[in-house]
């Protein structure tokens, strides 16, 4: 079977995922989640095999054009959502990042992105390829867990300030509690993978470490709003509302550093 | 003085420096930088002259930017070695809490009653904690223990030491602003070039452009050989992704070129009347070849590698890359021009040769080639080891902010009619979670001891 294929059976089991997962969110029932984990499980699976078929096929990392490096990010958030789902033991995020995943999975294979694999400009001929994109996306992966929880976050709040309990059954302090925990786990990745990574990449290839290109630019910028939710939640005692709307920031900030840069503004990193 | 620390400590002014420096440097990525005044005039009109004069224009290299950087690196010295001082003092003289209700006043906490002597009580926390890696500081009073236990006291230092990283980076960026300094060495194939500042010269010895079979470029390669005074000293391929480094001097391979020049150009002359008549000539520029046979002499006058007719309908060049190349030529017939005009490549029924009389020879541009040259970086940039040793602490702080929790224990023994009570809190301020399942182990652990 070619890549292709695996890419589009994997789309299929993270859309049944989805329907189990939102399925448990209305009926309460936790065996349906249960089942969809196990789906999004065997779906990573397949996922993971065409993207090592794709990088069998191309020669080169699987993630060098827009089409390769969307397929990648929601292999990378599926395998953060199991990773946080594994660890805290929370149904309810996976609902929403599915929806995420599902979205990105459209997006690459919408007749928008060429598929084809391309050799390799020289600039991208370098191990650092595989370390600066890969980390980085996942990084990005464990920011878009903490956007999710964030703003459930906000939906939880509103309802306990009502006197309600939250949809997902779980409370606005644990919601709280795994953004904060998975922007530790993003934030350290982000800064290694997108920016130390990303500078000597820089240095060795175009030869200056730093050339204030607006994809440098952005990931700073998403570097500085999320050191800004570490020291206001640190530092200063925020939490919740304020602790939240920054990580939504923030996330919104690295969607814009991997995906708004490279449509609206010219730059180095033409390549994806 | 006091306001001004006041200023320096606040945490406040830190995050407002923060969002100022993020609103800053997204203006930063909206207005195109660095580009031409009158680029800016087609862009913004009227605006781009305050613009420019509020060095919107270069906000990254701008007076006012570069002075928030330093506020902002001011901020992070004075926050951090506020903060410092009072950790150095809890780490290296550990004090021991005497006041039952202070630890009782913690949230991770228990209180209770084992059936041993102080003495046996303070050898069984030892032998609890001790493989639990945990350094105890002790004193003691009469009928009294105190304890204070401790490990991965390197954690509280997670966000020095990233502020730490930081600042090195800033002062690598400094120095590479102030001593750094990159220039384009353009090289064809035997050439040898002086290192400006250095001791040593680079000469190209071979330039080759490596393509894929769709005909895309795969990779550019220079055979370059390093001179040191007199002797050759070493010989290394360069390529875009390799550089070669001598003696803190960088070389990248980052461009390449024709020499449009010193073209050679392959023309073929035909006959309208002689179909079986061709002549392939190889020409140069500003040399003069006579067509064997014929009492036809050629000049070719000028070469464009990529022709266009400018405003002023005048040829010139669109771009160094030999996408339309075109000759203009002359052909001479002893003291008489009988032809002149240009030919092109790409297009050889388009040629616009004007003939003063009646002539039966057409000309074509077959081929055209140039010498390639290599454009070489050279970089020399002493911050550039600032900047790895910053991102190397860097990583390090945030490994032990997050990853490296420190957890600390205060422990009261009191004996009472031969039982000792145990009085215990934790404290961390990362990781409770994982902290609160030691704790009850350990208060566990110790319940059981009789």
């Amino acid at each position: 079977m070619s890549e292709s294929t695996f890419f589009m059976l994997a789309f299929i089991l993270y859309a049944l995922a989805a329907a189990l997962y939102f399925a448990f969110l209305y009926s309460k029932k936790e065996g349906s989640a249960k089942i969809g984990f196990i789906i999004a499980l065997v779906g990573l699976l397949l996922h993971t095999l065409a993207l090592v078929l794709r990088t069998v096929e191309s020669g080169h990392a699987p993630f060098t054009n827009m089409y390769e490096s969307l397929s990648f990010l929601a292999w990378a958030s599926i395998l953060a959502f199991i990773l946080v789902e594994g660890k805290y033991k929370v149904r309810g995020p996976g609902a929403y990042l599915l929806l995420i995943v599902i979205a990105l999975m459209a997006l690459a294979s919408s007749p928008l992105m060429p598929k084809e694999a391309t050799p390799l400009v020289p600039a991208l001929q370098s191990y650092w390829l595989w370390l600066h994109v890969s980390v980085t996306l996942l990084g990005e992966a464990f920011f878009a867990i903490a956007f999710i929880t964030s703003i459930m976050y906000l939906a939880a709040d509103a309802k306990e300030k009502k006197g309600e309990t939250p949809k997902s059954g779980l409370t606005a302090e644990k919601l709280d509690s795994i953004s904060y925990r998975t922007i530790a786990i993003g934030f350290p990745l982000f800064t290694l993978g997108g920016l130390v990574f990303g500078m000597v990449w820089a240095y060795k290839a175009w030869g200056n470490y730093w050339s204030w290109d607006p994809k440098e630019v952005w990931s700073l910028i998403t570097w500085f709003v999320f050191a800004l939710y570490l020291h206001t939640r640190i530092v200063m005692g925020w939490k919740g509302r304020r602790s939240a709307a920054i990580a939504v920031i923030g996330f919104l900030a690295a969607l814009f550093t991997y995906f708004g840069v490279n449509y609206l503004l010219a730059g180095l990193h033409s390549y994806a | 003085m006091k306001a001004l620390l006041d200023f320096f400590t606040s945490v406040r002014v830190a995050i407002t420096l923060l969002i100022i420096l993020i609103c800053a440097s997204i203006i930063g990525t909206l207005i195109p930088q660095e580009r031409s005044t009158q680029e800016y005039l087609v862009r913004y009109g009227q605006l781009s002259t305050l613009l420019q004069r509020l060095q919107f224009t270069k906000l990254y290299h701008s007076f006012w930017f570069v002075a928030l950087l330093a506020l902002f690196a001011m901020n992070i010295i004075i926050c951090t070695l506020v903060r410092l001082f009072p950790k150095f003092r809890r780490v290296f003289k550990p004090k021991v809490e005497i006041e039952s209700k202070n630890i009782l006043s913690l949230k991770m906490k228990a209180e209770f009653k084992v059936g041993l002597t102080l003495a046996e009580a303070r050898n069984e926390i030892k032998k609890e904690l001790s493989p639990r890696r945990y350094r105890l500081k002790e004193a003691g009073a009469e009928k009294k223990h105190f304890f204070t236990a401790r490990k991965r006291v390197l954690g509280w230092f997670g966000s020095d030491v990233v502020h730490l990283g930081i600042l090195v980076i800033l002062a690598g960026g400094i120095a590479s602003g102030l001593a750094g300094f990159r220039k384009d060495l353009t090289f064809v194939e035997n050439r040898t070039l002086p290192i400006p500042g250095a001791e040593f010269s680079v000469r190209l010895d071979k330039f080759t452009t490596e393509y894929y079979p769709d005909g895309t470029v795969k990779d550019w390669k220079s055979l370059l050989t390093v001179i040191e005074p007199g002797k050759p000293l070493l010989q290394k391929t360069i390529e875009v992704n390799h550089p070669l480094n001598h003696r803190g001097y960088v070389f990248y391979q980052s461009g390449y070129g024709w020499d449009w020049k010193h073209p050679s150009l392959e023309i073929w002359v035909k006959k309208k009347q002689a179909p079986a008549y061709l002549k392939k000539l190889s020409l140069k520029v500003g040399e003069k070849t006579v067509l064997e046979g014929e009492s036809l002499e050629l000049d070719v006058l000028q070469f464009i590698p990529d022709f266009v007719l400018d405003e002023k309908n005048q040829p010139t060049t669109r771009s160094l890359e030999p996408n339309n190349p075109a000759a203009f030529v002359e052909g001479w017939q002893g003291e008489e021009k009988i032809f002149s005009g240009w030919v092109f490549a790409k297009f050889p029924d388009f040629s616009r040769v004007h003939s003063a009389k009646e002539t039966d020879f057409s000309l074509e541009l077959k081929d055209v080639n140039a010498p390639n040259y290599s454009v070489v970086q050279m970089a020399k940039d002493p911050g550039v080891s600032l900047i790895w040793i910053g991102c190397g602490l860097l990583m390090a702080g945030l490994f032990l902010a997050f990853y490296w929790p420190t957890r600390e224990l205060k422990i009261i023994l009191e004996e009472n009619q031969g039982k000792t009570e145990v009085i215990a809190a934790g404290i961390a301020i990362k990781n409770r979670e994982a902290f609160q399942t030691e704790f009850e182990n350990i208060i566990n652990s110790l319940r059981k001891r009789k």
